[in-house]
């Protein structure tokens, strides 16, 4: 529609000032209702590490990694790295409250768990931590969802929930994925 | 209504909706939300407000949980900006003396080396794949007799000029009989790796030109005898100091088969 007269040209401003005042006006609501009613916030607890010796330090050396039991609480460390996770597997019991903690030793990675609220980027210098009760048996897939490098696509883990009452941590309180 | 009526309504409106703008975002931002969320974290509403203006600070980090393992960590090397200073900045023949007088034995005084089915070839290698190698058979993280006798007494810089003085080598020479017979499945393993698997491509981290880890050897004018012989120890686990098992991981997925392709096919590499 051609616009004939100066008149025309104020009315479809006005209109679409009016659509874009609704656009920011939704978003706004979401973001008010995302943050007052499901209580989503920034996270709040800074962790930093030296990213230098990631593999050097108490808790994220390789012999630290995955599952373990502690004090009751059951907690999953992982690291991100080029171009691959590790551990490549982690076992963690349906209907529990875990405690993941991921860091980078390298570049910015990102972790989410398909299905869940895990959803995070993990930061070299940063410990990134999310809980998560998983409610679902079975394979999870954890792909890097951050561009990381060239062997970013191929970068992905699994987390295998099992039953309660399969978990069965070792007297140290590790738990390992089992081969399939 | 006149033009002038006209166009100060429009301002007046104008204003209007963005102080109407502002005071929501600033009672929203400021009041609402800290204010709610605050509630549930047990924060009294003024000091959430507070905290939302910065005013007051935020929470200190709380000590969240923590383990000690008791493993020994893989490797003991530390990519500080210092050692890699000390290897982009070794005086080109400061390793020299070394290098001659105990690593050509057997890689060779200029890195090609004098049986490279067992020995690899040096030349033309990356300085930080050679140091870290240095450092793991000194830290005992990598284990072969010959090595850590030989290194045990090295000093962190000492290993950083060796390494840089076989990175300056010329590559070996080029073979002109060289045909190359690795097919195309090598090829695509090298090049795309398999997402199915999670199997990054070889490139992603061995060609000179990635960005991937700094320690990573760059592939090239070695034998298939070695490289199968350390593919198939990454994959065994005997050789157990790349970090957070990058190696370990892929060699582990490769089959028997595939791993002599790669090593035929990066052994052609030039």
């Amino acid at each position: 529609m051609a616009a004939r007269t100066e008149q025309d040209v104020v009315r479809s401003e006005l209109r679409w000032s009016i659509v874009v005042g609704l656009t920011v006006g939704a978003i706004s609501l979401a973001i008010l209702w995302a943050g007052l009613v499901r209580f989503i916030n920034p996270p709040s607890n800074i962790e930093t590490i030296d990213p230098n010796s990631v593999h050097l330090s108490a808790e994220f050396n390789e012999a630290n990694l995955g599952t373990r039991v502690e004090n009751g609480q059951v907690v999953t460390r992982v690291v991100a790295t080029q171009f691959s996770f590790a551990p490549q597997c982690v076992v963690v019991p349906a209907n529990r409250q875990v405690t993941l903690r991921f860091t980078s030793p390298d570049v910015i990675h990102g972790i989410l768990v398909t299905g869940t609220n895990v959803n995070t980027m993990v930061v070299p210098g940063y410990v990134a931590q999310v809980h998560s009760v998983f409610r679902k048996t079975g394979d999870l897939l954890m792909p890097c969802h951050e561009y990381c490098g060239l062997g970013h696509s191929q970068m992905w883990a699994t987390v295998r929930v099992v039953p309660e009452d399969d978990f069965k941590p070792d007297a140290d309180g590790r738990a390992l994925c089992e081969k399939p | 209504m006149s033009p002038e009526d006209s166009d100060r309504l429009w301002i007046r409106s104008s204003i209007g909706v963005v102080v109407g703008v502002l005071a929501f975002g600033i009672l929203s931002g400021f009041v609402i939300m800290p204010v709610v969320q605050g509630a549930q974290a047990g924060i009294d509403p003024w000091t959430a407000i507070c905290r939302a203006l910065g005013i007051s600070p935020g929470s200190p980090a709380a000590q969240q949980p923590r383990s000690a393992a008791s493993g020994v960590p893989v490797s003991n090397v530390i990519w500080s900006p210092q050692v890699l200073n000390t290897l982009s900045s070794a005086p080109a023949d400061a390793g020299r003396e070394l290098a001659v007088g105990v690593c050509a034995a057997c890689h060779g005084e200029l890195g090609v080396s004098t049986d490279p089915a067992q020995f690899p070839n040096m030349a033309g290698q990356s300085s930080a794949a050679i140091y870290k190698q240095l450092h793991d058979y000194k830290s005992g993280a990598r284990i072969n007799d010959t090595m850590q006798s030989v290194v045990q007494d090295l000093t962190d810089t000492q290993m950083a000029e060796a390494a840089a003085y076989f990175a300056r080598r010329a590559r070996p020479p080029w073979d002109v009989t060289w045909v190359r017979t690795a097919g195309p499945e090598a090829d695509r393993l090298a090049r795309t790796g398999d997402s199915a698997r999670g199997l990054p491509a070889c490139e992603s981290c061995h060609s000179p030109a990635a960005a991937g880890p700094v320690e990573t050897p760059v592939l090239f004018a070695q034998t298939p005898q070695y490289l199968s012989v350390q593919m198939r120890a990454f994959k065994s686990g005997q050789r157990r100091s790349d970090l957070f098992g990058r190696m370990r991981d892929v060699a582990g997925k490769l089959s028997e088969r595939e791993i002599d392709m790669l090593a035929q096919y990066y052994s052609e590499m030039r």
